[in-house]
């Protein structure tokens, strides 16, 4: 074969290459062209016979041809590849807007996840948390927290009393009831052991609320107590404003105003800025010097604060909620609406 | 306590009237204001008038024909009262005007033509003014002293002073000297440091001494009584003013004797009563404790029945008040009365309470008493009223009162240090400002260095203690300059059991369950609905004694019945599918073991998974979740237990301890909490769950490939699975690495009492990529265990 002759054979297969539609055909058309029976090939074996002169550029032409066409074949062989690949792909098409596959998930109860968030911001500044009983002696509910025998607090209007659980009467101190505040842990975890104290109490408490709006016989408290060797009233303020800042929000403005409970002197009540109206948010105070007595603390030596509040009230003020049986409802269309 | 701002200034020279400015002080010294209203007449239009003529109509004789002048013209107006006559200064009615006893029912006063005689307007009465129920005649303002001949053509509300804005206050329970005008001026005046202009009441009496006799047999019970006699009192309508005032806080005016001691409760805080003296037998008060079967019919009409704890007033004769709480009927002041006998007395606060709560008989006075009333207000309030009696009754008061006064309360001391003060409230205020705090709120005290004795007054009985005095500082400090400090504790972090239960919780909402809150009550109807048998102790509830219904009078025992009935309702709303958890305390009627005054008080996990979606296996796998998440192990043991379907029941088991139960509900008990389909349930105790389990290690896993065999087995019906699983485990060598059941089938050609089960088993060494030679061995062991322990076959051979 003369040069010429090669230059027409490689155009003729790279025309065959490019125009295979398939690789079923390229397979075919490369095997004609650059297969073991093909002319070029042929024409390779055939060099040796040529005269040296020519064996050169006869040579140099052959092996040319084969590259040039091996390389033609495999790029038409990518692009084949490719198209047959974007069929396949197109034929997986799927509509991905339809709503399979979703995972499954529940919601935690705004009360706990209320409850979390007001632990957890008093943990981040070292408080701890701990939980204690819901049926309580009244001497933890009241005598230990300075409240007079007297006091209406305890009369069966607001409380709820049990029967005895093992046959025995229970009298005064000992009478059981239905916590009406989570403080009677103050005095419990106190009792167990030494200041300094610093920690929060999440929990359920009773009272002989009938339903309303606003009313529920059973709620949720957090309280809260810090006792230490130098504890003032200015760092009661400053550690509650700062928890309303974080649960409410930077912008959320604090007022302490006086108020009365029997276990804390002096004690207060905390309003907070919100949507553009002061809402009584916490009742709060230094623990009662009768209070330490009760735990056997000294109260000469340490002072300190307490303060509790409601969880639903804070809960219903954040989300915009105006009824308090929406909680206890347990309405999944509600339920669900929590995060 | 209503404390309309006109009255206060009674008091003091106020340096501003602004409500809102005087609503500020007063929570910034712990009086919260409830809400600021103003007091302003129902009607409109109503002008100051002169009758010029008064003369008989010409066709009736019951009704006058009059000529008003209003200061710049004459009206002809008709009248049908007779207790004026020409030169009366009245309250004229225009034509347009409006009258209303109450305001949302005005009455428009037109001209109107009685009996042929045109009458332009009408002269008003009181009550058709709205001030009181006065409609015996008109108002003749002139002989009120409410106005005169210059006041002619004013508006009568403006003449009257009759628009004031009334504070409603909330007073705390240890502020019972703040439940009176005078008290809050009291306040305000230590806050402004301006004078309180006191009243100083100077009763006009006779000379006849009193023959009252007053003995106190429980001076407990009662440390003071003020008795004062007035003779030949007329009893009839109060002075329009005070009728006024009384309106301003919302109280209706009455009689003179009965608003008088209204008016000096309000003014002063001190209840007043006031008895018929003839009706009191041998002229002889005695002051004890109720007898055992004693009743008394009050003033309401009720007949009571007393109790030993009431404190009663009472003659030779038997009852004739509940002190401090409600008067007699039989010594009420009648509109015949004309001897009374006038009562300031202080009685023990929690009698007083005792008392009104037991009858449901809260009154404005009892309020006060109930706070404490000062011992030493008795004599100047005794004094007040029958000035104010005489004033606007009449009658001759006897020379003096009769003052019991067995125990006389003097004021105390306390002794206050710098220390005291420093400690509660950090260095600002000085010791020095401090004193001058309590100063301005009358507290006296006598410095020596760093220390000072207080002269507490007598009105503060809440006043006892150094914390006492600090907080007054406090709160005259203003709460607001006090800096804000964060106290920082020690450590925020979670016990193990709380962050286990807080990610347990998280693991049972990634798994599509929601949290619910249930009450933590249930009725005997919810423990008789779950079929429990007799000694199941979830039968024996802490009965409430107080409950505010039946159905919730037992302290729950377990939380399925809240929590069955929640999803009930979830799915008569619609709801398909509903899956539930709680996490709450339940009530044993046991002690608990860490404190055995209290009954035991565990906390449970209970869940609910009902509609087309779920069966049982949602529940079991549930338990195992429970297990995974708290790395505490827990096995599924089937047996039939109560509130389950028999054959679909199981216990949970935490290290050999049944601490629960899982299954589906039974189909009966599942209908009568209102759940029609299928519904799986579960309950478990938490606070094993919970326990500190240590902190785990990390096991080294294999670089090596795994080996993995299927292996089915015929195995007896009786059989459970997990028992398979154990015995393939403890059988299977050093070099198990998973087991996994994959099918249960049962008939085709599986023989009668048997299924088919199929498990996947996973072989790996630490060190090596074992042979087929070795996993064929430990197959054989397994096979061996199998047919040995359980009698089982294998299928399909090795």
């Amino acid at each position: 074969m003369d040069l010429e002759q090669i230059e027409r054979v490689v155009e003729t297969a790279r025309d065959r290459i490019a125009g295979a539609s398939d690789l079923d055909e390229l397979a075919a058309v490369e095997s004609e062209a650059v297969g073991r029976r093909s002319e070029i090939v042929a024409a390779r074996r055939g060099i040796g016979a040529l005269l040296p002169d020519r064996r050169r550029t006869v040579g140099k032409a052959v092996n040319e041809a084969i590259r040039s066409l091996t390389a033609a074949a495999a790029a038409r062989r990518s692009v084949l590849e490719e198209e047959a690949e974007n069929v396949l792909l197109e034929r997986d098409r799927v509509d991905m807007t339809l709503p399979y596959g979703r995972p499954l998930r529940g919601t935690h109860h705004l009360l706990t996840s209320t409850a979390d968030e007001v632990c957890d911001i008093f943990r981040s500044i070292g408080y701890q948390v701990a939980e204690g009983p819901e049926l309580e002696l009244a001497w933890y509910n009241f005598d230990a927290l300075n409240t007079p025998p007297t006091h209406p607090s305890r009369f069966e209007s607001d409380t709820m009393y049990v029967e005895s659980f093992d046959g025995e009467e229970r009298r005064g101190p000992d009478e059981l009831l239905l916590r009406t505040q989570t403080s009677p842990m103050q005095v419990r975890y106190m009792e167990r052991r030494l200041p300094p104290v610093y920690v929060v109490v999440p929990g359920r408490v009773f009272r002989t609320d009938t339903w309303d709006a606003t009313h529920s016989p059973v709620f949720h408290q957090i309280e809260g107590l810090a006792v230490d060797s130098d504890i003032t009233f200015g760092d009661l303020k400053g550690t509650l404003a700062h928890f309303a800042g974080e649960f409410f929000g930077p912008g959320a403005r604090t007022r302490f105003v006086p108020h009365f409970f029997p276990f804390t002197e002096p004690s207060a009540e905390m309003l907070v800025w919100f949507n553009g109206e002061w809402l009584e948010m916490l009742g709060c105070g230094m623990v009662d010097p009768n209070v330490f007595e009760a735990v056997g603390y000294d109260p000469g030596k340490v002072t300190g604060f307490a303060f509790g509040m409601g969880v639903e009230r804070l809960a219903m003020v954040k989300h915009g909620i105006t009824d308090i049986r929406h909680f206890y409802d347990n309405d999944l269309r509600v339920l669900g609406q929590f995060r | 306590m209503r404390a309309p701002i006109g009255w206060l200034a009674d008091f003091l020279n106020l340096p501003t009237r602004d409500p809102h400015e005087i609503e500020r002080i007063l929570v910034s010294l712990g009086h919260e204001v409830e809400s600021i209203e103003e007091f302003s007449p129902t009607f409109e239009g109503v002008i100051v008038g002169r009758v010029e003529e008064v003369g008989p109509h010409p066709d009736a004789d019951r009704i006058r024909f009059c000529r008003v002048y209003d200061g710049a013209q004459t009206h002809d107006v008709v009248c049908g009262a007779w207790n004026f006559e020409a030169g009366a200064v009245i309250a004229y009615a225009r034509v347009g005007s409006r009258l209303g006893v109450d305001a949302d029912r005005p009455l428009e006063v037109g001209r109107r033509k009685i009996r042929g005689v045109v009458s332009h307007g009408m002269i008003a009465s009181a009550r058709e003014l709205g001030l009181g129920d006065d409609h015996e005649g008109i108002l003749v303002l002139d002989e009120l002293g409410a106005a005169g001949p210059d006041d002619l053509g004013r508006p009568l509300e403006e003449v009257l002073g009759l628009s004031d804005v009334v504070l409603d206050v909330s007073i705390t329970t240890n502020r019972g000297d703040c439940m009176s005008i005078r008290g809050l001026a009291r306040e305000l005046a230590a806050y402004w440091q301006i004078p309180l202009l006191d009243v100083e009441p100077r009763p006009a009496c006779g000379p006849e001494a009193s023959d009252f006799e007053v003995t106190i047999e429980d001076p407990e019970a009662c440390p003071r009584f003020v008795a004062h006699q007035i003779d030949g009192v007329t009893i009839g309508p109060s002075p329009l003013w005070m009728q006024l005032r009384l309106l301003s806080i919302g109280q209706r005016p009455i009689s003179n004797v009965v608003d008088v001691s209204n008016y000096v409760m309000w003014e002063l805080g001190h209840p007043i009563h006031t008895f018929d003296a003839a009706a009191i037998a041998e002229r002889h008060i005695v002051v004890r404790r109720a007898g055992e079967g004693e009743t008394l019919t009050t003033l309401d009409g009720a007949e009571r029945d007393l109790h030993p704890g009431d404190i009663l007033v009472a003659d030779p004769s038997g009852p004739i008040a509940l002190a401090g709480v409600m008067g007699g009927a039989t010594t009420e002041v009648s509109a015949a009365a004309a001897d009374i006998l006038v009562e300031a007395a202080h009685w023990h606060p929690p009698s007083i309470l005792y008392t009104s709560h037991r009858l449901g008989l809260r009154s404005e006075a009892s309020a006060r008493f109930e706070r404490g009333v000062d011992p030493n207000l008795s004599g100047l309030a005794a004094a007040r009223a029958v000035e104010l009696i005489t004033l606007t009754a009449g009658g001759i008061p006897r020379a003096a009162a009769v003052d019991a006064h067995p125990s006389p309360v003097t004021s105390w001391q306390v002794r206050l240090t710098a220390r005291d003060v420093g400690r509660l409230l950090g260095p600002d205020p000085s010791f020095e400002e401090s004193l001058a705090l309590l100063d301005r709120l009358g507290f006296d005290a006598a410095r020596e260095g760093d220390a000072a004795g207080v002269t507490v007054p007598t009105h503060r009985s809440d006043v006892t203690r150094p914390a006492d005095l600090v907080e007054e500082i406090a709160r005259l400090h203003g709460y607001d300059r006090f800096p804000d400090l964060v106290r920082r504790g020690r450590t925020g972090a979670l016990t193990p059991a709380q962050a286990a239960a807080r990610r347990l919780r998280e693991a049972l909402v990634g798994a599509g369950l929601t949290e619910a809150k249930t009450l933590s009550f249930l009725g005997q109807a919810d423990l008789d609905a779950l079929r429990l048998p007799d000694g199941d102790p979830r039968r024996r509830g802490i009965r409430v004694k107080n409950p505010l219904r039946e159905e919730e009078a037992i302290l729950r025992t377990t939380l399925l019945p809240g929590l069955i009935g929640a999803a009930a309702r979830n799915i008569s709303r619609g709801l398909k599918t509903v899956r539930l958890f709680e996490t709450g305390r339940v009530f044993r009627s046991a002690a608990d073991p860490d404190d055995p005054r209290i009954p035991h008080q565990p906390r449970q996990l209970a869940m609910v998974l009902a509609g087309p979606e779920v069966d049982v296996f949602a529940a079991t796998g549930m338990i195992d979740l429970v297990a995974r998440v708290t790395g505490c192990a827990l096995e599924v043991h089937q047996t039939a237990l109560p509130i389950l379907h028999p054959g679909r029941s199981a216990a949970v088991v935490c290290d050999g301890t049944p601490i629960g139960m899982v299954g589906e509900l039974h189909p009966s008990l599942a209908r009568r909490f209102g759940l029609s389909g299928r519904a799986a349930a579960a309950e478990l105790a938490l606070d094993p769950i919970l326990s500190d389990l240590g902190v785990w290690e990390m096991e080294e896993v294999s670089v090596f490939p795994p080996l993995v065999f299927d292996m089915a087995f015929l195995i007896p019906d009786a059989v459970p699975s997990s028992r398979l699983i154990k015995t393939m485990g403890q059988s299977a060598g050093p070099h198990l690495e998973g087991l996994d059941l994959f099918d249960e089938f049962r008939g085709g050609s599986i023989p009668g009492g048997y299924r088919s089960l199929a498990v996947r088993v996973t072989l790996r060494a630490m060190d090596r990529t074992l042979s087929d030679q070795e996993a064929r061995l430990v197959l054989q062991d397994i096979w061996a265990a199998v047919q040995g322990g359980l009698g089982g076959y294998l299928r399909g051979g090795l």
